[in-house]
C-alpha cells in the first residue's frame, strides 16, 4: 500500500513537473525544483506462492525392443554370447533352446514366418522371466555357492551374503543388485521399493529350507529373477 | 402384470428398437468365443467356395489328369471334372470342402470378394484388417484384436494367435488385448513352463504380485502412464497362468491325445494342434479370441496336384472344431452348447488363377472367398464372380455404389454381427445386413 502511493506521489510530481528529475552522483535524487529526497532502503518484493518444477520425462514411455532386452540379459550376466546364455541356462528344467522362443519373445522367426511383435505380452514377459530365473539361479551358484569366486569377479551378486540379513543389510546387498538392474540407487527408487523387495525375500527364505540353494541363496534369486523382469528394465 | 406396466415395456422395446443403429447385427455379451483361421498361402476357390467345372473363358477347371483325387470325399467325375455339391441353403460347393460339407447347412459363404492385390502380405493385412497395407506398414487392427478389445479385456489371455496374422495398431486399444502371437501352441506352454527345483509356485507368484505393484505405482506417477499398466495387466495375469496346470494341459502331446479327431500327421502336421488348443482354450474359458494359420496353399507348381487334399484336410480341421463345440457345454451359461456362442472366420489372402501355368500351378489372383461359421450370420451364398473371368461381380448396392463386396466390408459385417460399431474402428467397410440373420 505504502508502495503504491508513493508510486502514485511520484507520478504526480513528475506530471507536474517541467523538468525530469536528475540523479546525483552521490545517489541522491535531485528533483527538478532543487529540493533533495533522501535515499531510503526499497521494500522486499513481494513473496510469491511455491513453484513447482516439473521435471518428469515428457515423452512417452516405450517398451525396449526384444532384441534390447535379450542384449540387457546378456550384458548383465556376464557379457555372455546368446549360446553361452542358453549354455549356461539350460539343465534343471530351468531353460532349453533359443530357437522354442523366437516368436514368443517378439523377434521375427522367419521359419513360421512370425514378423517382429511391436508391444509387448504376457508371453513375452513370461519368457524373458523363465529366462531371467535361470540366469539369475546360475549366478547364484556361481557367485555365491562357490565360495572361492573374489568379490571382484562376481558378476550379480557382488557381495557377501549373511544369513538372515536384517532390513539394513538386505538393503545394502538389494543396492548393489538395483544398480545392476536399473542403473541407480535403491534409494532414489519412486516406491517403497526395498521394502517390497524385503518383504517378498523374507517370504521366500522363509518358505525354503533345505534343496539346491540355502533358503537365503533362493531368496536372493526370487530378488534378482524380480529385479530383471522389473517394469523399469522393460523401458526407455 | 398391470396393463400401465405392460404399456411401458412395450414403449421401451420400441424406442429400443427405434434407437438400434442400422449396423448392428445384435447385443455384445462378453462371454461370446472366437476363432479365426488363416489359410496361408492364398486357396483355390473353385475347388470349394466357388466350384468350376467347365473350361470357359480363362477357366480351366481341375480334373482327374491335374488334381490328385484319390482321398478326397466328395470328389465325383462328372463331364472331366467334377461334380459340384449343393446345400438347401443354395450353396453350391467343390469337393475341397470335405467333411466340412456334413455341416453345410450352417456354413455362410462369401465370393466375389475384391482383393485388389497379389501380394501375400498385402492379401493378408487386407484380409484380416481391411486395409491394405501402407509402404509396408499396417494402417489398422486386425478383426480378432478388435474382437478381443471389445469383448475379451477381462479374459485370462483375450487373444492367443498361434503364427495368425494379428496386427496390434493405434493407441486407443485396451493393451491387454495384446495378441500373444506364437509361432506354436508348445512355445506358448514352454514359456509358462518353469523348474521346480529351486524357486517355487508361491515364490513366483510374490514375484508377479509384487512387479504388479511396482508398475501400478509408477503408473500412478507417470505422466504417460499405458506401457506402466499395460505391464500390471500383463504381471497380474502371470500367476495362474504360471501356477496352475495350464503348461501340462496344453502341451502338445497332450492336446494330441485329448483331441484324436484332428489330423496331426496330413499336409499340416502339428500346426492342426492349434485347433485342439482353441478348444481347450474356450471349454476352460481362459480366452476370448484364438487365432491360428494353416499354410502350404501356395501352389505354384506340381504342389497344386494336392491342393483339393490340403483343402480337405483344412475344412475337415473346422467341421471337427465345430462338431466339438456342438457337443460342449458353454462354461459359463447353464444349459447352452459352446457352438451357439463360437463364431468361426475363416479368410486367406487371395485366390489361385483359374488358368493353369505351365508347371501346373495356379499363381495369385485378385479374387476371394470367406467363410463364416456364426449363429450370427445367415447360412448360405453371397457374392458372386463372373463367369469366364473369376473376378469380383457387383454384389450390391453400397454407400459408395455398385461394387463388388471387399474385405472391409467382410470385416464390419463380422464386428456389426456383435453390436460393434465399425466406424469406431475401421475407416471402410460397411455391414452388409443381408449377411446377418
Amino acid at each position: 500500500m505504502r508502495s503504491m502511493a508513493l508510486a502514485l506521489l511520484a507520478l504526480v510530481a513528475c506530471q507536474r513537473s517541467d523538468k525530469p528529475a536528475v540523479i546525483a552522483p552521490t545517489g541522491v535524487v535531485i528533483a527538478p525544483r532543487g529540493e533533495l529526497i533522501a535515499p531510503a532502503a526499497t521494500d522486499p518484493l513481494p513473496a510469491h506462492g511455491f513453484v513447482t518444477l516439473d521435471t518428469s520425462l515428457k515423452a512417452r514411455r516405450r517398451a525396449v525392443p526384444a532384441e534390447v532386452v535379450l542384449r540387457a540379459y546378456l550384458g548383465w550376466f556376464g557379457g555372455l554370447a546368446p549360446r553361452e546364455a542358453f549354455l549356461r541356462a539350460r539343465g534343471n528344467d530351468l531353460f532349453d533352446q533359443w530357437s522354442y522362443y523366437l516368436a514368443a519373445l517378439g523377434l521375427p522367426d522367419h521359419h513360421v514366418d512370425a514378423p517382429r511383435v511391436s508391444q509387448s505380452n504376457t508371453v513375452m514377459l513370461a519368457t524373458m522371466g523363465r529366462m531371467g530365473e535361470a540366469l539369475c539361479i546360475r549366478s547364484i551358484e556361481r557367485d555365491l555357492r562357490t565360495r572361492t569366486t573374489p568379490l571382484a569377479d562376481r558378476v550379480i551378486f557382488a557381495f557377501e551374503p549373511v544369513v538372515g540379513p536384517d532390513r539394513a543389510a538386505f538393503a545394502s546387498r538389494f543396492d548393489v543388485l538395483h544398480r545392476t538392474f536399473l542403473g541407480y540407487p535403491a534409494t532414489l527408487a519412486p516406491t517403497t521399493r526395498t521394502e517390497r523387495f524385503f518383504a517378498l525375500y523374507r517370504a521366500v527364505a522363509a518358505r525354503h529350507r533345505g534343496g539346491r540353494l540355502t533358503a537365503d541363496e533362493t531368496a536372493w534369486a526370487a530378488v534378482c529373477t524380480a529385479l530383471v523382469q522389473h517394469p523399469e528394465a522393460w523401458l526407455y | 402384470m398391470r396393463r400401465r406396466d405392460a404399456l411401458k415395456m412395450l414403449a421401451g422395446g420400441a424406442a429400443a428398437l427405434a434407437t438400434r443403429p442400422a449396423w448392428s447385427g445384435g447385443s455384445s455379451p462378453a462371454d461370446e468365443f472366437f476363432i479365426f483361421v488363416h489359410a496361408g498361402g492364398g486357396w483355390d476357390v473353385t475347388l470349394w467356395a466357388d466350384p468350376r467345372t467347365e473350361r470357359r473363358g480363362l477357366i480351366e477347371p481341375a480334373t482327374a489328369s491335374n488334381t490328385d483325387t484319390t482321398g478326397l470325399k466328395y470328389w465325383k467325375h462328372a463331364g472331366g471334372s467334377f461334380e459340384p455339391l449343393t446345400s438347401r441353403t443354395g450353396l453350391r460347393l467343390g469337393p475341397g470342402i470335405g467333411s466340412l460339407y456334413d455341416l453345410r447347412e450352417r456354413l455362410t459363404v462369401i465370393n466375389g470378394i475384391a482383393m485388389n492385390t497379389v501380394s501375400h502380405e498385402d492379401g493378408t493385412t487386407f484380409s484380416t484388417t481391411g486395409r491394405h497395407r501402407a509402404g509396408g506398414a499396417i494402417s489398422e487392427s486386425s478383426i480378432d484384436v478388435l474382437i478381443a478389445n471389445e469383448l475379451g479385456t477381462s479374459q485370462l489371455m483375450p487373444l492367443v494367435a498361434v503364427k495368425f496374422p494379428s496386427a496390434f495398431v493405434g493407441e486407443r486399444l485396451d493393451r491387454r488385448v495384446v495378441p500373444l502371437r506364437v509361432g506354436s501352441v508348445d512355445a506358448l506352454t514352454r514359456s509358462f513352463a518353469r523348474s521346480s527345483e529351486y524357486l517355487h509356485n508361491e515364490d513366483r507368484e510374490d514375484i508377479t504380485v509384487l512387479l504388479t505393484e511396482e508398475a501400478h505405482d509408477l503408473a500412478i506417477e507417470s505422466t504417460h502412464p499405458a506401457v506402466f499398466e499395460q505391464l500390471k495387466s500383463q504381471h497380474a495375469a502371470l500367476p495362474k497362468l504360471l501356477s496352475g496346470d495350464f503348461a501340462k494341459a496344453f502341451r502338445a502331446p497332450q492336446l494330441q491325445a485329448a483331441y484324436p479327431q484332428f489330423e496331426y500327421r496330413g499336409y499340416q502336421g502339428a500346426s492342426n494342434v492349434a485347433a485342439a488348443f482353441a478348444i481347450e482354450a474356450i471349454k476352460r474359458n481362459i480366452v476370448r479370441c484364438v487365432g491360428f494359420s494353416l499354410g502350404g496353399f501356395d501352389t505354384h507348381g506340381a504342389n497344386q496336384r494336392q491342393h483339393a487334399l490340403q483343402l480337405q484336410e483344412l475344412f475337415g480341421t473346422i467341421a471337427g472344431m465345430v462338431k466339438l463345440l456342438d457337443v460342449t457345454p458353454h462354461p459359463t451359461r447353464r444349459g447352452a452348447k459352446l457352438s451357439d456362442h463360437t463364431h468361426i472366420l475363416v479368410v486367406s489372402e487371395f485366390c489361385r488363377t483359374p488358368q493353369l501355368n505351365p508347371n501346373g500351378g495356379r499363381d495369385h489372383y485378385p479374387n476371394n472367398s470367406s467363410l463364416v461359421i456364426s449363429p450370427r450370420f445367415r447360412p448360405g451364398p453371397f457374392g458372386a464372380t463372373d463367369l469366364e473371368q473369376l473376378l469380383p461381380t457387383d454384389a450390391g448396392e453400397f454407400a459408395d455404389g455398385r461394387r463388388p463386396i471387399a474385405p472391409p466390408d467382410v470385416l464390419a459385417t463380422f464386428l456389426g454381427a456383435f453390436g460393434i460399431d465399425p466406424r469406431r474402428y475401421m475407416r471402410d467397410g460397411e455391414v452388409v445386413k443381408a449377411l446377418l440373420v
